[in-house]
This record gives structure tokens, C-alpha cells and sequence, in this order.
């Protein structure tokens, strides 16, 4: 333990030094402040342009979803970072061969930013929610965003050989994030073409108002992270 | 304090280390020598705990490698060719960090008793560093990386070292610093593995070494025994004939009272140079090989 938490400290003061990172630590704060403003004014200047009303009121919920996955995106965004920089420095298998071992480096790396990504997620979500959820669907929500983010980390590191090209592959990966749009917006059966994505399944949540459909997004998250993370001890060995 | 039987290993479904067997005495310096791909870096691996899928047993400090915990890293120090070092950061953030990774508090020094852990300050002026141990690690030549890359095996105080080509990019002073610095761990009884091409290196440190070609050992002994076992010492000399034109011959060394020439030349005063040689280490390993260290 330990070992798992000088390495999960040292993560913090390296992002500490590096500016990029710092900022998109601290992105799920900014946005959240952005959307619980930006998004009712934006609908009450549509309401007053087109004399419709609510225009985005029922979209209220999609946005929701969308800022419960950011929030452990980002945060598991700088944990990949860090690692794709010690992966190109060899740091990481040094680090393996310490008394932090390789799994003390993924409890430090991953399941660490992982949980205070779900944490935070549970704290900002009920702040800066637009719609009305209940405490399951903010349980919910914060925990399938979670595993969205590791899944998305997952897909970087084990995907991208150097920090760069993760950069650019998170940007990619992030569209994982829109399998919650089809829901809202793609007619059934089409909309199960999407269904590989975790996301599709927390869209189904809250459009169907059903806390069960965690379960399928759970089961696809943890197949996801199971391929990656084979693909990712094939990199690493 | 290490045991390796019938060790086997395979990336693809052909063996890549192939039964291998040997040991490695506690206190020791053990070399490893062989070319690029011979097997040299997949055996440290399995040595480390890296590569637990293979055959056969490798047992390092009574553990069996495929089945270690976290405190198997206790009492390991690596040194790998390449850095492994934060970049962006000091020299001395990276071993505070790394050093903060092992729990020392159930170590004891000797007699004296207390925690053992060295001294960052001590370190760095044993290799020099001393007044570079606040410089960012980007900014470290590749000799000063290697320096630091070796100390920052020892801030544990490792009963174990690995040790990967540790004087590869040093100049010939630092080469010796670091050579003295490896003869010094032995001296306090640390056990040694060296990974290197440089035959002079291991003649001088090793106690033992292994010429290791394509995942198998084809010699294993003290440099001084390979060398005799396969070359004599040859003498060689030269002589002026009657029209000052130079001469020279050689026989080997334990043939030399047989060599008539050589009592004539002796006897008439002739002998213009007369000197020994023995084989080197990397002679040996070509004629056992049938292999050049490249």
C-alpha cells in the first residue's frame, strides 16, 4: 500500500509540472459551471427566437450523461498520459520490477483516478445536473462514466505507441461517449447498432427510465477493458 | 542466491532460451556475454519476475520467479542500458521517488542496527553528480544518465544487482569510476549479474562468466580458466640474420624448452625482442561460439 500511494502521489505532483494536464484535471469543474449556466440560456434565448418552449429542456438528460462521462474522461485522460510518458521513457517497467510491482502500478494509475473520478463525478453531478435524476440514476450514471473513462484509458495506452498519438486517439476514443445520443435520436432496432458502446446502454437508462440497463453497461464495459487490457500486457511485456 | 535448471523459454512456439542450467553463487559477480539477440535480455527478464511463463525452474533468492510478491523487489537493484528516469524532473525528485517506492523500515544494518536506506547526498557524490543533483534529468548527458541509472539501483540497498552494459556512453575515467563503484558492492557482499559485449569489462569484475548464443550457455567459467583452457600463451620473438634483416617466430608457451632457435638465438646473444601473449576473452568467445559480440 505503501508503494501505491507514494506512486499515486508522485502522479499528482508530476501533473503538478505539467500545465496541459493540470488544466484538464480541472476541465470537469469549468464545464460543469458551463453547462449548469450555458445550457438553460441557451434554451431560454431559443425559447425567446422561435416562441417554441423547452426547446432543449428534453435533452436535458443527454447532456447529463454526457457530463458524467468528461468528468472520469479527463481525469482517467491524465492518468493515460502520464502513463504513455513513462511508457516512452521505459519508466513503466522499471516501475514493474519495484516493490509497487505491476499491479501496484495499475491500482495507482488506473483503479486510483478511477475511483475519485467516480467520487467527484458523484459530487458534481447533483451540483451541476440539468435534469431531474434520482440518487440511483446519479449512482448510476457516475459509475458507468467510470468505467467509460477506463475503458477510454485503456484504449489509449494499450492502442497508442507514444504520447502523442494518445492524444490524438483520445480524441477519437472520446466518440464512445456519443453511443448515448442513439437513444435519444436513432429509431429501434437501428439504434442497437451502437450497442457495443457502453454509453448506448446509459442512454437507454435514462430514456427508458430503467436503472436496469446498468446492467448490460457494466457487461460491456468489462469486455471492452478485458480485450484492451490483454492487448495492453502484450505491449508492456 | 540464484538457480536456474532446465530453463526454457519461447515468444513463438520455437524456443528461445533452451535448456538452460546454472548458478550463481551469494557475493559473486556473474557475467553474462553474448550478442545482440542472444538471449541475454529475455533470461533478466525471467530473472526479474518479468517473464513468468516459461519451463523448467529459476529460483533468485529462494523464490521461484513465475510465483513472486511485491517484497521480491526488496532486495533487487536493476540498471538497464537504456534511462529510465523522469525527464522533467530533477535528478533527486526521480530518487526520492524511486526510493520511496521500497519499505525499508524492516531492514536492519548489521550490527549498528536502525534503517537502512542510502544517503542521496552520498550517491550522487560517489559518481560525481554532486553538484548536478537539482539539474532536470532532460538536461543530463548520456554518460551523467548512466551514472544516475546506476545509483538509482543502489538507494534500496539491494542484496541483488543487474547490471546492463553499466559503462556503455562513459568516457574512460567515469568507465573506471563505475567499474571501482561494481567492485565496491562486491566487496560488501552484494551478488552482481552483468550484461555486457565489453570482454575487458567482464575479464576484470566478473568471478564467473556465461557465453550465452541463441538462448543457450556454450561456456561457463572464470575468465582465467576459459582463456587458458583454450589458448596457451604464445611467445613471440625476433632476430636479426647475418644481413640485418629482422626475423620473428613464436611457439607456444609450455613448448618453449623444445624450441632449438630459440636456445641458438639465445645462446649467440641474437634475440632482438622476445614477448608473451595470451589470448583474450573475446578470442575465446569467437573460438567457442564460432560468434562475434556485435
Amino acid at each position: 500500500m505503501r508503494a501505491i500511494r507514494f506512486s499515486f502521489i508522485h502522479m499528482l505532483r508530476f501533473v503538478r509540472k505539467d500545465m496541459m494536464l493540470l488544466a484538464a484535471g480541472l476541465s470537469p469543474f469549468l464545464i460543469g459551471i458551463a453547462m449548469h449556466l450555458g445550457i438553460p440560456f441557451i434554451d431560454r434565448q431559443l425559447t425567446l427566437f422561435t416562441g417554441l418552449q423547452n426547446v432543449m429542456v428534453p435533452y436535458f438528460g443527454l447532456f447529463d450523461i454526457l457530463y458524467t462521462a468528461i468528468t472520469p474522461v479527463m481525469f482517467c485522460f491524465v492518468a493515460a498520459m502520464v502513463m504513455l510518458e513513462e511508457h516512452d521513457d521505459h519508466i513503466d517497467r522499471y516501475l514493474f520490477i519495484t516493490e509497487l510491482g505491476r499491479g501496484g502500478y495499475f491500482v495507482s494509475r488506473l483503479m486510483i483516478p478511477g475511483i475519485i473520478a467516480f467520487l467527484v463525478t458523484l459530487i458534481l453531478l447533483p451540483i451541476f445536473g440539468l435534469s431531474k435524476l434520482s440518487a440511483v440514476d446519479i449512482l448510476f450514471l457516475s459509475l458507468t462514466g467510470t468505467l467509460q473513462g477506463i475503458v477510454i484509458t485503456l484504449l489509449v495506452v494499450s492502442l497508442s505507441t507514444n504520447k502523442l498519438e494518445g492524444m490524438a486517439l483520445t480524441k477519437m476514443s472520446s466518440l464512445i461517449m456519443l453511443g448515448a445520443i442513439a437513444p435519444y435520436f436513432i429509431p429501434r432496432p437501428y439504434g442497437y447498432l451502437l450497442s457495443f458502446m457502453p454509453s448506448f446502454w446509459t442512454g437507454m437508462m435514462i430514456t427508458e427510465n430503467s436503472p436496469m440497463f446498468v446492467i448490460p453497461a457494466i457487461i460491456v464495459s468489462a469486455v471492452w477493458m478485458y480485450i484492451l487490457w490483454k492487448r495492453f500486457e502484450t505491449k508492456i511485456r | 542466491m540464484i538457480q536456474v535448471k532446465n530453463l526454457t523459454f519461447s515468444y513463438t512456439k520455437k524456443p528461445f532460451i533452451q535448456d538452460m542450467n546454472f548458478e550463481v553463487e551469494e557475493g559473486e559477480i556473474f557475467g553474462f556475454l553474448g550478442p545482440s539477440g542472444a538471449g541475454k535480455s529475455t533470461l533478466q527478464k525471467i530473472l526479474l519476475g518479468m517473464l513468468p511463463g516459461y519451463q523448467g525452474s529459476a529460483v533468485v533468492g529462494g523464490v521461484e520467479c513465475s510465483k513472486h510478491d511485491a517484497e521480491f523487489y526488496q532486495d533487487i537493484g536493476v540498471d538497464f542500458e537504456y534511462s529510465t528516469m523522469y525527464e522533467k524532473l530533477t535528478a533527486k525528485e526521480n530518487l526520492e521517488f524511486f526510493s520511496s517506492l521500497y519499505d525499508t523500515s524492516g531492514k536492519t544494518d548489521g550490527a549498528q542496527g536502525g534503517k537502512k536506506k542510502r544517503d542521496l547526498d552520498e550517491l550522487f557524490a560517489a559518481v560525481g553528480l554532486e553538484n548536478d543533483a537539482e539539474k532536470r534529468v532532460s538536461d543530463y548527458s548520456k554518460g551523467m544518465k548512466s551514472r544516475l541509472n546506476f545509483i538509482k539501483a543502489l538507494v534500496h540497498e539491494p542484496k541483488l544487482l543487474f547490471l546492463d552494459e553499466p559503462t556503455s556512453g562513459l568516457d574512460p575515467a567515469n568507465s573506471r569510476l563505475m567499474k571501482d563503484m561494481i567492485l565496491e558492492e562486491k566487496r560488501k557482499g552484494k551478488t552482481i549479474l552483468l550484461t555486457t559485449h565489453n570482454m575487458q569489462d567482464a575479464a576484470e569484475l566478473c568471478d564467473r562468466v556465461a557465453f550465452i548464443v541463441g538462448g543457450q550457455i556454450y561456456a561457463l567459467d572464470t575468465p582465467h580458466n576459459l582463456i587458458m583452457s583454450k589458448g596457451a600463451a604464445k611467445v613471440t620473438y625476433t632476430w636479426l640474420d647475418d644481413e640485418m634483416i629482422e626475423h620473428s617466430a613464436s611457439c607456444d608457451l609450455l613448448e618453449l624448452s623444445q624450441d632449438k632457435r630459440l636456445k641458438n638465438l639465445i645462446a649467440e646473444n641474437r634475440l632482438q625482442s622476445i614477448h608473451s601473449s595470451e589470448p583474450t576473452l573475446n578470442d575465446i568467445f569467437i573460438e567457442i561460439t564460432g560468434r562475434t559480440l556485435v
